[in-house]
């Protein structure tokens, strides 16, 4: 077994012809396009529901229980309900939650399996949360928050303030990652042998595993992130209710 | 012919074994003692307690399948060409699962240990902090679960070393696991105690606990998931040193004491935090949210400890 299958990745880089390469200017295929595919999916399924199942009764109860879910989670989070949280962190949940099971569809690997992906999903949660709190306290209020107890700890809140990005978007990335080495060492391992292939089926470990590593812990991982995205939403909020 | 080197591949096998198996009959035999105990105070909730008890021993159970595992890995791929560096990068291997192995051991059985006293507190809710404990038991089993991956490579790639920097690059690896999982599972199962001691003293808080551990648990094993990062990116991203000179490899075990001592404190600290607010929730379910807000701010200030870590040791990897 070759040990570094596991990280190696198709790239691509700017046209030769322009004669400067670097790394940055390079870009990871495979993930860019199953992006794309998983969009495009997310996308048409939330027309079918639109379009078709709503005109259906049970059709509109069960997406009546799914929206009144988020609008119980925001409120519970923010302690009042605000309809732009709402639906941003409705929509990052989605996002967040079809990237990491795209495993389960044929052809396609997760791409929150890079660390690209988590990133980006990061700083967009981060941009969001620091735009909102400046528009509430304003511009001066900010900026002096960062200086509080003194002006010598302006660095430290900065680095303090940025490592919600680390955080967040290295948690996110670790698990699917983790995850998704054990699924690919699992089925290395059991396809050596007829034997194992046949217990593998019949016992119903691969189910287990598949349901374990994939849909358990990258539904947990996207509903984590959405939940502290409210969380840090609601102390930008605290904040201007207690000045 | 004797080598002396073979010493150091049998003490790996032996003291992989050894680590694991001490911790497994420690915890066992505290599940079930604790399980005897809630049997003589509710007698008639006799078979929920002895399922939940048989349950939780099987998942500690675990621990041990997966170091034997590891250790007949060792035993079966002993090749005659294996030099003196191959066994000593054996070492990561030993570092990585006896570490590991120890505290997960003794410390999963402390929600074992809540969840037969919670049933004989509860009888009629068997069925839920049966389906609690189940969770959160599989959640403290992550870092066992990390430390037998990072092992693997550990073992494919020692069969390559020439050079004393690259056995130090691989112990490193195996170090920064073992270490680093140690204050977080410590956190997780407090954590986890704590909680289901809550739903022991007020079921009506389930739904509301539920939620709150999902996320806390989340949190809480963050760090070992960062050591699992710097872990692999010593496995395959940083370049393999080629000079027979170890200041390299010194650098590499550095980054690993960094980062695996910079989780201890702050897996401990957060798991109390999270346990302390659990608590809270079972007394006072209306009060949930706010309490649950304020125990997220307060975990995510003593995660960025780690995060100075983190970026600490990816700095001494990266630019060295």
């Amino acid at each position: 077994m070759n040990s570094t299958e596991f990280i190696e990745t198709p790239q691509w880089s700017l046209s030769p012809w322009l004669g400067y390469e670097h790394p940055f200017l390079s870009v990871n295929s495979e993930i860019i396009i199953h992006t794309w595919i998983i969009m495009f999916l997310l996308g048409l399924a939330l027309t079918i529901i639109n379009c078709v199942l709503t005109k259906t009764k049970i059709g509109r109860f069960i997406v009546l229980h799914g929206v009144a879910f988020f609008i119980d989670l925001t409120t519970q989070s923010l302690g009042h309900f605000v309809f732009n949280h709402c639906v941003f962190a409705a929509s990052l949940f989605f996002f967040i939650a079809l990237c990491n099971i795209a495993s389960i569809i044929p052809w396609l690997d997760e791409p929150t399996r890079d660390i690209n992906t988590a990133l980006s999903v990061g700083i967009i949660s981060f941009l969001y949360v620091q735009i909102y709190s400046i528009k509430t306290q304003g511009l001066g209020k900010y900026i002096g928050a960062l200086f509080k107890p003194f002006f010598i700890m302006f660095p430290l809140n900065v680095i303090g303030k940025l490592s919600s990005i680390i955080s967040s978007s290295f948690r996110l990335f670790g698990n699917i990652f983790g995850g998704s080495i054990i699924t690919k060492l699992y089925f290395t391992a059991i396809q050596t042998s007829l034997l194992t292939q046949l217990f593998g089926i019949f016992s119903g470990f691969n189910i287990l595993i598949v349901l374990f590593f994939t849909l358990f812990e990258g539904l947990l991982q996207a509903f984590v992130f959405a939940m502290l995205t409210l969380t840090f939403l609601s102390l930008g909020a605290s904040d201007e209710s207690s000045h | 012919m004797y080598d002396s080197s073979q010493f150091l591949h049998y003490a790996t096998i032996a003291s992989t074994i050894i680590a694991n198996s001490i911790s497994v009959g420690i915890g066992q035999g505290l599940t079930s003692f604790s399980a005897i105990q809630s049997i003589n105070r509710q007698p008639q909730a006799k078979n929920d307690i002895i399922r939940v008890s048989i349950i939780g021993m099987t998942l500690i159970e675990t621990v041990a399948i997966l170091a034997v595992l590891i250790a007949i890995i060792l035993i079966v791929n002993t090749s005659e060409e294996a030099t003196y560096y191959t066994h000593l990068s054996e070492i990561g291997i030993a570092c990585a699962l006896c570490l590991t192995g120890f505290v997960v051991g003794l410390v999963s059985a402390l929600p074992a240990q809540a969840a037969t006293h919670a049933i004989a507190r509860q009888p009629h809710y068997a069925q839920k902090i049966f389906a609690f404990m189940l969770m959160t038991q599989v959640l403290i089993q992550t870092p066992i679960i990390s430390a037998f991956i990072v092992s693997w490579f550990i073992q494919v790639q020692s069969a390559s070393t020439v050079v004393i920097s690259d056995c130090l690059r691989l112990i490193a690896s195996g170090l920064c696991v073992g270490i680093g999982s140690i204050g977080p599972t410590i956190g997780l199962s407090l954590f986890a105690k704590a909680a289901i001691q809550g739903i022991g003293t007020n079921p009506r808080s389930y739904n509301k606990l539920l939620s709150f551990t999902f996320i806390s648990e989340a949190i809480i094993e963050t760090p070992i998931i960062f050591c699992l990062i710097i872990a692999v990116a010593l496995l395959f991203i940083v370049q393999k040193p080629l000079d027979q000179s170890p200041i390299e490899g010194v650098i590499f075990i550095a980054s690993a004491l960094c980062l695996g001592f910079g989780t201890l404190g702050p897996g401990i600290s957060s798991g109390k935090t999270g346990a302390a607010a659990c608590t809270q929730i079972s007394y006072n379910p209306e009060s949930a949210s706010i309490l649950s807000r304020t125990s997220m701010l307060a975990q995510g200030l003593i995660e960025t400890v780690v995060i100075y870590a983190l970026l600490l040791s990816l700095l001494m990897i990266l630019f060295k």
